[in-house]
């Protein structure tokens, strides 16, 4: 069985709509797993925080990357595509995170190594179950990977 | 005027052809020449129409002069006329003929016999002429046409474009309208909802039915975006058209409608339904739509819905026939609009857009859709498949 972490799960939400931000936050709240949420608002700003460059020289390095696909700038597409073809950040888990049901978006992400693609609910209960099924998922039902980069 | 040359090593024979030129012949000029060379070099400097040859002449004779007159193509065309002694054997004619000679003419010439066959080649002449402006004009008519077709395909070609240019915005469209439009509505819809959690409590039962009313209209907004957005689709996401088995394609669309199958205890029928060159995904969702609608739309009876088919001259017609409540025939057009509705989402839950899409999708199919119905007496919808297998855009 999977042991509870000794630290907190660090997650990276990458999200300009701060309203969505507010509600990923709500929806955390009430879980029972100890978590740090890093915010973000542009994919520059993603890159950055990965890369510990400029401010984010102190970042963490996340568990997991909730990546939201439309960005101002360099969008969420780009942001995977980056992530994705990079040696040391490509084994943290994106769970695309959209308010896109659009076909080719969803292919395109899954094609670019997505490790999940979730369309946000319209409905408040439903977009919290889908947090804490995120949660519930990723770090207590997953095996990830040693936190450490390559 | 017509360039006769006269070639003949006697000048009292040039002499009298001159003569007989002035006198009878005025639409010609005649130039004379005493030697084969010599006419070949007025040949060269400037062509003749015609050129009326003595055959035995010293030096190069008349028929080497023909000889060469029609090996060079610049002057292949000259109208040769031999003119052979009284006493010439066949022989010589014949050498004469495969030289290329037009016509023969005897000594002493004859008034009568010269101006005849001048007159006979000038004619000739003309007629060639004639000929030439008509293949001519021919010539330019073709390449008209060849413009003209040019013109018609760079402007199919320009149109092509066009197409497939508003076909992207129209893409565009619909990415903003599934993406974009989605976003502020669940913004709207989440914080009424989460309004309504929070302060439940510190809220009376009238604002309860308030938040109510937001939420409902915000989910009711997404359905209705969605719903654009498949509509819009169907001629931009359509696939090319391949044989599709329409009683396969029914057995998947029923498996999908299964929970409504038997939430509804409805009885699905069909008879032998037969194979069409489709777009099979849309083609699924018209059966689908239609036959949703015949459970939706049912009376106090179980739903009971039959499909059949019928080949006509280039076609197939299907129909689905169902025992529900009927359409009013003052409807039977406006059913086809989107987001038409014949009743409140109290009685029957919806955003109008199944029977239009269906419209839409049998349209791309080069067919038509109607429905035949009376209100109590149950439905049948119609569609026409064409047997062609073009999509229409």
């Amino acid at each position: 069985m999977n042991q509870a972490p000794l630290r907190p799960v660090s997650i990276l939400l990458v999200e300009d709509n701060a309203g969505d931000v507010r509600l990923i936050e709500e929806s955390l709240k009430t879980y029972k797993m100890r978590n740090l949420l890093h915010v973000v608002e542009d994919g520059d700003q993603a890159l950055a925080f990965l890369r510990r460059e400029g401010d984010y020289s102190d970042a963490p390095r996340p568990d997991l990357i909730l990546l939201d696909l439309s960005l101002p700038g360099k969008d969420g597409r780009e942001v995977l595509a980056e992530v994705k073809s990079d040696d040391d950040l490509r084994r943290i888990p994106v769970v695309v995170l959209t308010g896109s049901s659009a076909e080719e978006d969803i292919i395109r992400s899954y094609e670019q190594h997505a490790n999940c693609y979730i369309t946000k609910p319209i409905d408040l209960d439903q977009f919290s179950r889908m947090v804490r099924g995120i949660e519930e998922f990723w770090f207590a039902i997953v095996k990830l990977p040693p936190n450490v980069s390559a | 005027m017509a360039r006769l040359l006269a070639v003949d090593d006697d000048p009292s024979n040039l002499r009298m052809l001159e003569v007989l030129v002035e006198q009878y012949l005025p639409q010609c000029e005649l130039v004379t020449a005493s030697s084969g060379q010599e006419g070949l070099a007025l040949v060269a400097e400037q062509p003749v129409a015609g050129a009326l040859v003595d055959v035995n002449m010293p030096g190069m004779d008349g028929i080497e002069v023909c000889r060469q007159l029609k090996a060079d193509p610049s002057t292949a065309h000259t109208h040769v006329i031999l003119v052979t002694a009284y006493e010439a054997t066949s022989e010589l004619k014949g050498q004469g003929l495969e030289a290329g000679a037009d016509d023969f003419i005897t000594k002493p010439i004859g008034t009568v016999e010269f101006v005849a066959k001048i007159r006979v080649m000038l004619r000739l002449i003309q007629a060639e002429e004639d000929l030439r402006d008509i293949a001519d004009h021919l010539e330019e008519l073709v390449e008209e046409r060849t413009k003209d077709l040019e013109r018609a395909r760079a402007a199919l070609t320009k149109h092509a474009e066009e197409l497939a240019r508003s076909n992207a915005e129209l893409e565009q469209f619909a990415y903003v309208a599934s993406h974009d439009l989605q976003e502020p509505l669940r913004m709207v819809a989440s914080y009424v909802q989460l309004l309504e959690q929070r302060y439940k409590d510190k809220l009376d039962s009238e604002a309860n039915e308030f938040i109510e009313y937001a939420v409902d209209g915000a989910l009711r907004m997404q359905k209705l975006i969605d719903g654009l957005l498949a509509y819009s689709r169907v001629g931009t996401r359509g696939k090319e058209f391949a044989p599709t088995d329409t009683e396969a394609l029914l057995d998947d669309v029923l498996v999908n409608l299964q929970v409504a199958i038997e939430e509804t205890g409805a009885v699905v029928t069909h008879d032998p339904l037969p194979t069409v060159p489709a777009d099979d995904v849309q083609l699924a969702r018209v059966f689908q739509n239609l036959i949703s609608n015949a459970i939706k739309f049912r009376s106090e009876e179980p739903p009971r819905v039959h499909i059949s088919a019928a080949q006509d001259a280039d076609e197939w017609v299907f129909s689905v026939r169902d025992n529900g409540i009927g359409i009013d025939p003052q409807h039977h057009e406006r059913i086809f609009t989107l987001f038409q509705r014949l009743h409140t989402r109290r009685q029957y839950p919806g955003i109008g857009v199944g029977a239009t899409i269906a419209r839409v999708i049998v349209q791309r199919h080069d067919g038509r859709i109607w429905v035949e119905s009376e209100p109590g007496k149950g439905s049948t919808f119609y569609f026409t498949i064409s047997t062609r297998g073009e999509p229409v855009s």
